[in-house]
């Protein structure tokens, strides 16, 4: 085993990192840099709670080497708000509710996040399928489906002055 | 998508009931909020355990010196590293003390801790476990209660005739005379599943030791005072040089009060090291080793007149109580209690065994035995409405609890807003006109406690307690020992003490999961916070408050007849509210006034002359639309309402949040969350073989809310988080029934049941012909 | 844990078939490593030597023309399938298949050659590829073959590929005319693997079944062609008496085993109703086109 360096740059930071090429993308995220909004609930890839985006693509941090996301854009929870200022689904989230103990919360916005991205205006099938791979415990969903769907509606859209 | 009914006309509250952020959201949606998981300390070590691979063995020998070789590995623990107090939450009761978190001389069931082992890392800890030899001496084994129950069966703890752990009686009314004034009595046997909490945060706890004799432990609890003192109990500590810190916290649904081995292990290995040690269960020790709902067989058997009077009800229960006592003792009274739920009956009797197995101790789970027993009452009672050609809103209308009933010998129900919740869920059942073919409507009623009023824990401190301070700039520090799980109560209290102080939300800071800075509470399980914390917190903000105006009157110069108030920040004449003056004037007076000394409030509940069971109920009905495929038995969820009673809401997006939460939890209990063993051991430990509903399963939850006012609550307020995990299951049974005839007795419902079920029906009606 | 592995990462398909070879039996290749990675934490799967696929972008395509077919290289991704026009026109029963394989997640990262390489005999694109009559173009520093992918498997999680060897591309003739597909799992969950699974490819010629390919999927160790349930199809005007029989004849050919998911006994049961539905879509289709 030869420890390698990589580069990642996660909500617009650059890290390089030393790493064993076992490590996973959470584990970097997590222990090595030190972000820890990023949760794990599982080890079998199943329940969604260490979603972040590479690019502007949601992907299970779990399931990913960080070695295969050298040199590549993560965008964790910590990096949707901006200078303090809530990204629009953040505060979707909070006017619905959609959370309670908050663990699924960060995977959950950035499969959110990562939809809006890709089909700014989804159905409300397609917002469940969009969510489909995040387990949450607490809330049955629904609020969840509506935070997004707010989004979608421009609820939250910029005021041009 | 969801309709959001309000009945009654609010009160006018400035803060209750009104659209407020959870306080915690930001924290939690910015990924700021840090849990145990999360939690680092400098020196930290990375402990593993070590579990039995046999559901029942004596030990014999452990020998962990190779381990002890590996690089990294710093120390080891076993059974006898602890002062091997036999452990239970009933601490009140010797003999259900029954658990050493690491056994010494034998395991009772797979996945039972035998060691631990503290490393630098936790790659380290891990390996060291397969280092660690431990000799067995394999004993028989039983794993279901009924045969735990025979006489030959192998005797699991020592005394326990017939595995037999705890026994529960209840019975009021000539029960017999009762069955005898009956035209129709029917009698079913029924098979109630296990469920898992699947908490998103598996068991988790940092434990630190220091020189000075004091022990710090992180961890992901429901009560951080019962922590406290359970492992003050186990480690021989006082309880003041035990502080138990809960930070976020993922989950618990009534699987997080009790002792667990993270907490146990990490705090008995720092203690050998004095260093922080950190264990975090991986998702499959979760699921094997941190307990279950109750899986139990119920027998029933319910006489009714012609007319669907119910005149009486026995059953007979026998619970998998696995391998300990734990919280099971409760659920085993509970079920029997809410059987008789929501109805009268003139006789009642019930019967339970909690039986030991050789199997995952079972435990709490929301809905404490009350899901059980409703997927057996309300599904008989749906076909004994069937069998008498009776409308089954009506009939259960007729025989409900209303306001000012007494269950003979157990409680007084002082609100009841189930008459309404028929007319809602008839309303919704009418909207919808005819249903397509495959699909039918089941309905379930039902009604929970807002926390529990005997004292099993044998707590020294009131239930709950609260404290308030008033800073000199007007803001509030609320301490209370309740505790947020998710569910909202740091909120909730929030909302309490700006309602009853008169502040804004954003002025109270909540400050609870810490037992170093917070007055004891009995925390979150048996829907108790929002009545009993809630209560403490409203008395001590309304105690700051009448301070605060005692410097105000003194000033205003009124009439002694006319009253101050203080709302949204400002203290005025109720009769001339523009006269008066901002909160934080008067705060400063008030200091001033007091020498220096900052305004606090002191306030506590303890349940005084409320009955045994709980000081208040909840009630609800709920109908859900379900679509069975005949030839698959593949069972979707379309929509479902449900008309709920929690007296006067407080909290309004956690209210539709738990009971949109406990729905998908609940249906999951009904057809998904199949939790098989197979000669102890559970077949499915992890996320993709055990199933629960995700987004693209969950229904509309839509929610009638029914207004009523208890008189014991804070503001009228009783339960909310826990009830609605009741019904579901019953709902979706009674829906299968509708739609093709068949009763389904066991449950989780799976659609190989469904088909075989169907068979035996086709068969069955062959046989007519 | 996860036991440690020296991380080879080729830059190009020549590259990596040399470092295959070089390594042939101490490595394995990763691609999106969906399923691998699961497996290497439980300890099941241990390698000395990690050979990356995933960014070899020489194998990320999809080509398809009428003559030749559908290509798609190893390296294309689900939900690159899922979302290709040409795919959801010219086999729209890939994608739709794609669109309920696990979550978006595991679409976006897991690769089809990945996935058909792992061999789960509960894997979604198998069953519609070999009812499609797909075929699999391997690759190892000694050359390359071309086999189908029916062949291609040989027991629960195995496959014909040789030491040093790699899918490169997946290959899927073009439809026949009057063809269509149908898939159908059944599952608890919506994007749930399938407690079993059912493609069905039907050609029609006048109003009569002129080709049939079924395959069931989980419902042996291996993807299953059930040809006593094409039988019953072919040279027939279907009727909904004759799917029937299909679905019948369909679980004789199944081989199932009991889980605590379903008996063996069910699995037959659902292989028959779901055999029988999914003939019945695609013939209906296959006049319709």
């Amino acid at each position: 085993m030869e420890k390698k360096v990589i580069t990642l740059s996660v909500n617009g930071v650059e890290y390089e990192l030393y790493i064993n090429p076992k490590t996973l993308l959470v584990e970097a995220i997590r222990d090595h840099i030190g972000l820890t909004g990023t949760k794990r609930g599982c080890e079998t890839v199943s329940c969604g709670a260490c979603t972040v985006m590479i690019d502007d693509m949601a992907v299970k941090s779990c399931s990913v080497l960080a070695i295969q996301a050298d040199g590549r854009k993560i965008t964790t929870s910590e990096g949707l708000e901006k200078n303090g200022e809530l990204a629009p689904i953040q505060k979707a989230f909070l006017d619905e509710g959609s959370y309670q103990c908050g663990f699924c919360t960060s995977g959950m916005l950035m499969s959110s996040e990562a939809l809006l991205r890709e089909n700014p205006t989804p159905t409300e099938e397609q917002i469940r399928e969009g969510i489909e791979g995040n387990i949450c415990r607490c809330t049955g969903y629904n609020s969840i489906v509506r935070a997004v769907a707010a989004v979608a509606k421009g609820k939250y859209a910029e005021v041009k002055s | 998508m969801n309709k959001y009914t309000v009945i009654n006309p609010h009160e006018p509250f400035r803060v209750l009931n009104t659209h407020v952020h959870n306080i915690d959201g930001i924290a939690k949606v910015t990924g700021r909020a840090t849990y145990t998981f999360d939690v680092k300390l400098p020196g930290m070590l990375y402990g593993k355990i070590l579990r039995s691979p046999h559901p029942h063995a004596k030990i014999v020998n452990i020998d962990f010196s190779k381990a002890m070789e590996i690089p990294g590995v710093i120390g080891v623990v076993t059974g006898k590293d602890t002062l091997g107090v036999k452990q239970g939450i009933w601490r009140r009761y010797n003999d259900l003390c029954d658990e050493q978190v690491l056994p010494i001389e034998k395991v009772r069931y797979i996945g039972e801790p035998v060691a631990a082992v503290a490393a630098v890392t936790e790659e380290i800890a891990e390996k060291a476990l397969d280092y660690i030899e431990v000799e067995y001496e394999e004993l028989p084994a039983t794993f279901e209660p009924l045969d735990a129950i025979k006489k030959d069966a192998p005797e699991i703890h020592e005394g326990f005739e017939r595995n037999i752990n705890v026994t529960r009686h209840i019975e009021w009314g000539e029960v017999e005379e009762a069955f005898e004034e009956a035209d129709y009595i029917r009698e079913d046997w029924f098979k109630c599943g296990g469920q898992h909490h699947m908490c998103m945060e598996t068991r988790a706890a940092v434990a630190s030791y220091t020189p000075e004799g004091k022990l710090t432990v992180w961890t992901s609890t429901q009560s951080a005072y019962y922590h406290q003192a359970l492992l003050a109990g186990v480690l021989g500590l006082k309880e003041g040089n035990v502080r138990v810190l809960a930070p976020y916290v993922g989950g618990g649904f009534g699987g997080k009060f009790e002792l667990d081995a993270a907490q146990f292990c990490a705090s008995v290995l720092s203690m050998k090291l004095y260093k922080p040690v950190k264990i975090i269960f991986t998702r499959e020790e979760d699921f094997i080793a941190s307990k279950r709902r109750t899986p139990m067989f119920y027998y029933t058997r319910t006489g009714v007149k012609k007319d669907g009077t119910f005149c009486a009800r026995e059953a007979k229960v026998f619970t998998n109580g696995g391998a300990y006592t734990g919280m099971g003792a409760t659920a085993l009274y509970l079920t029997g209690f809410f059987h008789s739920f929501p109805y009268r009956w003139k006789g009642y009797r019930y019967d339970g065994y909690r039986v030991y197995t050789n199997t995952l101790p079972s435990t709490s789970m929301r809905g404490f035995g009350a899901p059980q027993a409703m997927w057996c009452s309300e599904q008989q009672i749906e076909w004994i409405a069937a069998d008498l050609g009776l409308d089954p809103i009506e009939m259960r209308r007729k025989n409900s609890h209303h306001e000012g009933y007494i269950v003979p010998g157990q409680a007084t129900i002082a609100s009841c807003g189930i008459d309404q919740c028929y007319d809602e869920i008839r309303k919704w059942i009418d909207g919808k006109g005819k249903l397509p073919a495959n699909r039918a409507i089941g309905l379930s009623a039902c009604g929970f406690m807002s926390g529990g009023i005997f004292n099993w824990f044998d707590s020294p401190y009131s239930f709950s307690s609260a404290v308030v301070t008033v800073n000199n700039d007007g803001t509030v520090e609320l301490h209370v020992g309740a505790q947020d799980i998710g569910q909202g109560s740091n909120t909730t209290m929030a909302i309490i003490c700006a309602e009853a102080l008169g502040v804004k939300v954003e002025d109270v800071k909540v400050h609870s999961g810490d037992t170093d800075h917070c007055p004891a509470d009995l925390g979150a399980w048996g829907s108790r916070q929002t009545l009993m914390t809630g209560n403490a917190t409203k008395m001590a903000a309304e105690s700051a408050k009448k301070q605060l105006l005692e410097f105000a009157y003194a000033g205003a110069g009124l009439n002694i007849v006319y009253d101050l108030d203080i709302k949204d920040g400002w203290v005025h004449a109720i009769a001339r509210p523009e006269r008066g003056e901002p909160f934080v004037d008067l705060v400063k007076r008030a200091t001033r006034g007091k020498d220096g000394q900052r305004i606090v409030g002191r306030g506590y509940y303890t349940p005084h002359r409320k009955g045994m069971i709980s000081p208040a109920y909840s009630y609800m009905l709920q109908g859900v639309e379900v679509e069975v495929d005949e030839e698959t038995g593949k069972i979707k969820l379309i929509d479902s309402m449900t008309a709920h009673d929690c007296g006067q809401p407080i909290n309004h997006l956690g209210l539709i949040g738990q009971l949109e939460g406990a729905f998908s939890m609940a249906a999951g209990y009904g057809y998904l969350e199949y939790m098989p063993f197979e000669d102890g051991k559970m077949m499915n430990p992890n996320l993709v073989d055990y199933k629960m509903i995700k987004a693209t399963e969950m229904p509309p939850a839509n929610i009638a809310e029914i207004d009523t006012y208890e008189p014991e609550g804070p503001y009228g307020a009783k339960e909310a988080g826990e009830g609605l995990t009741n019904p579901t299951a019953a709902a979706i049974g009674n829906a299968i029934f509708h739609r093709f005839g068949i009763q389904m007795k066991e449950c989780p419902v799976r659609p190989e049941m469904i088909v075989n079920a169907l068979k035996e029906k086709a068969e069955a009606d062959k046989g007519k012909k | 844990m996860i036991h440690d592995f020296t991380y080879l990462k080729p830059g190009t398909v020549k590259e990596a078939l040399t470092m295959l070879a070089d390594h042939a039996d101490e490595c394995k290749v990763i691609c999106g490593g969906q399923s691998l990675l699961i497996v290497m934490r439980q300890g099941l799967v241990t390698v000395d030597y990690l050979i990356d696929l995933k960014g070899l972008d020489e194998l990320n395509y999809i080509k398809c023309d009428d003559k030749e077919g559908l290509k798609l290289g190893a390296t294309t991704t689900h939900r690159t399938i899922e979302k290709s026009d040409i795919i959801k026109k010219s086999y729209p029963i890939l994608a739709a298949m794609e669109e309920k394989l696990a979550s978006i997640q595991v679409r976006n990262w897991g690769t089809i050659g990945g996935n058909l390489a792992h061999a789960d005999a509960a894997g979604d694109p198998a069953p519609v590829l070999i009812s499609l009559d797909a075929k699999v173009k391997l690759g190892s520093a000694k050359g390359e073959r071309v086999m189908t992918l029916e062949e291609f498997y040989t027991d629960l999680f195995e496959t014909a590929l040789g030491e040093g060897e790699i899918i490169l591309e997946v290959q899927v003739p073009p439809m026949a005319p009057k063809s269509a597909s149908a898939y159908q799992k059944f599952n608890l969950l919506e994007n749930d693997q399938g407690i079993v699974a059912v493609a069905v490819t039907l050609a029609a010629d006048n109003g009569v079944c002129k080709d049939a390919r079924i395959v069931l999927g989980n419902a042996g160790v291996t993807p299953i062609r059930a040809k006593s349930a094409e039988k019953v199809l072919i040279g027939q005007k279907l009727t909904d008496q004759l799917f029937a029989e299909a679905g019948v004849a369909a679980a004789g050919d199944a081989d199932p085993v009991s889980d605590i998911h379903s008996s063996a006994e069910f699995r037959k049961h659902l292989i028959t109703v779901l055999t029988k539905r999914m003939a019945k879509q695609a013939w209906d289709q296959a006049n319709k086109g």
